[in-house]
């Protein structure tokens, strides 16, 4: 059984990795209480997706760098959060190939979540 | 095991915050796609916005705060003890204060959300 | 009274495959399950197999998964239970046979984290003096035994056995927080690699588990806190 293979424990070296992930999950998630909460409350309690259309996004919602500045930073804590506890997850239950490939296109996911996200708070106008 | 195991509070709050995390997850996703699809092809984003107005869509949203939510305070808990060790002699009574919270600040945006659909 | 024991057989000699077998015993509510198990061995199926050496909840070879919980069969009782007992080796171990796990890997990694005085001071005349409050410090982790119903009843071990596991973490507790002790800082350099305390996701199955009623998340938390703080 490939479990008996596993006695013992070899010398570990330290991870300054994990030790970094641990301190940015909770910075992050600090940080996410507050912008996601608000980001939250703003499009479902003060206002509706019923009057939300795009024109309205791009004149009103996003009309001041601040709240395209606070939406990306959003973006990008939530991407980085997101992406360090998937990997936790991923790495609990998968193994071996499965386990790379599950990695792998986690990476690929997040890097274009962020280059769209970041493409449209930036560069994003309505198009009439 | 995992679904076998008698564990306490403490086993459900961990099982809570990592389904409420992937859902998260799941949801940014779409999120980043229909709001880049605002940027390029308005009437597409604007049919999407339509779901989310309609019925299941804001049973979807409701869904989504409730998870936000519970991932943000079940968050705290979590901090509080790294940070302060001791609080674990309490960890289930911080987690019902979550749940009290929860309640306390979920039903009344349930409620705002779902009121369109409600028609009041 | 009757009690309805079952009881999760397997002999890898024979077949291998974990099967139950259900047991009707005679017992008084005060039994503990351990003398349920005493008695279905001298009465009904000799080959059963499980450990157990003192019987009184110090040694710590009886731990066990009985009615979905980890606990030491000589401090439960039947009256605790129910008429329904449910009894199968602690889970996440590779079984030997029937409730007998294999616990080197177990102790490996309780070797692995120095369980031991690091003193390199010359030895003093007479013995190495302590205040209560230093004492105090590690009280709650000095009680372990060692029998490992924390490390099986943890998730985060459960899906990555290399994890090194509450147990192993509580024994480095015990020294880490010793002021004769000098090997903190190599302690705290074991713990805080990938498979070390950032495993740890506060599920506090742990704490349930422990038949010594050691808060050992509290344990783990002041570990990871001594990483941090070490390096912050």
């Amino acid at each position: 059984m490939a479990l008996y293979s596993r006695s013992g424990r070899p010398r570990p070296q330290s991870g300054g990795f994990e030790l970094a992930a641990w301190y940015f999950m909770r910075f992050s998630g600090v940080a996410l209480c507050v912008l996601a909460l608000t980001h939250f409350s703003l499009e479902h309690f003060l206002f509706d997706p019923s009057q939300e259309d795009s024109t309205w996004i791009f004149n009103q919602r996003w009309n001041s760098l601040f709240w395209r500045g606070f939406d990306w930073l959003l973006l990008m804590m939530v991407l980085l959060h997101a992406f360090l506890g998937m990997r936790t997850v991923t790495m609990d239950y998968l193994q071996g190939g499965r386990r790379t490939l599950a990695l792998t296109s986690l990476y690929l996911v997040g890097v274009v979540l962020f280059a769209m996200g970041t493409i449209v708070v930036f560069v994003g106008m309505p198009a009439a | 095991m995992l679904f076998r195991y008698r564990g306490s509070e403490g086993m459900v709050a961990w099982a809570f915050h990592r389904i409420s995390g992937i859902a998260i997850w799941l949801f940014v996703m779409l999120h980043v796609l229909d709001i880049y699809l605002a940027g390029g092809n308005p009437n597409v984003y604007n049919d999407i916005l339509k779901f989310y107005a309609s019925t299941p869509g804001r049973c979807m949203e409701v869904l989504l705060g409730a998870a936000l939510l519970y991932h943000a305070l079940n968050g705290l808990r979590i901090m509080a003890m790294d940070f302060w060790p001791r609080l674990t002699a309490y960890h289930k009574q911080i987690w019902y204060a979550n749940w009290v919270v929860f309640v306390g600040a979920g039903l009344p945006g349930a409620f705002i959300i779902m009121r369109p659909a409600l028609g009041l | 009274m009757d009690v309805t024991l079952r009881i999760l057989r397997c002999d890898p000699e024979r077949d291998g495959a974990p099967h139950w077998e259900t047991y009707k015993v005679a017992v008084d509510p005060m039994d503990r399950v351990l003398d349920l198990l005493i008695k279905v061995k001298a009465e009904q199926d000799g080959s059963l197999s499980f450990r157990r050496s003192c019987g009184h909840g110090i040694c710590g070879s009886d731990a066990m998964l009985i009615n979905n919980r980890n606990r030491l069969a000589c401090r439960i009782r039947v009256d605790q239970l129910g008429k329904k007992i449910s009894v199968a080796p602690l889970p996440g171990l590779p079984v030997v046979k029937d409730l007998i796990v294999e616990m080197s890997g177990f102790f490996g990694k309780y070797r692995s984290v120095r369980p031991y005085l690091i003193n390199d001071q010359p030895e003093p005349e007479r013995e190495r003096r302590q205040s209560p409050e230093d004492r105090a410090r590690f009280d709650d982790t000095t009680k372990c035994i060692l029998c490992a119903a924390c490390t099986a009843s943890c998730p985060s071990f459960w899906a990555r056995p290399e994890y090194v596991g509450p147990a192993a973490i509580v024994q480095a507790h015990r020294f880490i927080f010793d002021s004769r002790d000098e090997g903190a800082a190599e302690r705290l350099e074991i713990l805080s690699d990938e498979d070390g305390v950032w495993r740890c996701r506060t599920i506090f199955n742990c704490v349930e588990a422990c038949p010594r009623g050691i808060n050992i998340t509290r344990a783990i938390l002041e570990v990871s806190s001594a990483i941090v703080g070490r390096r912050g």
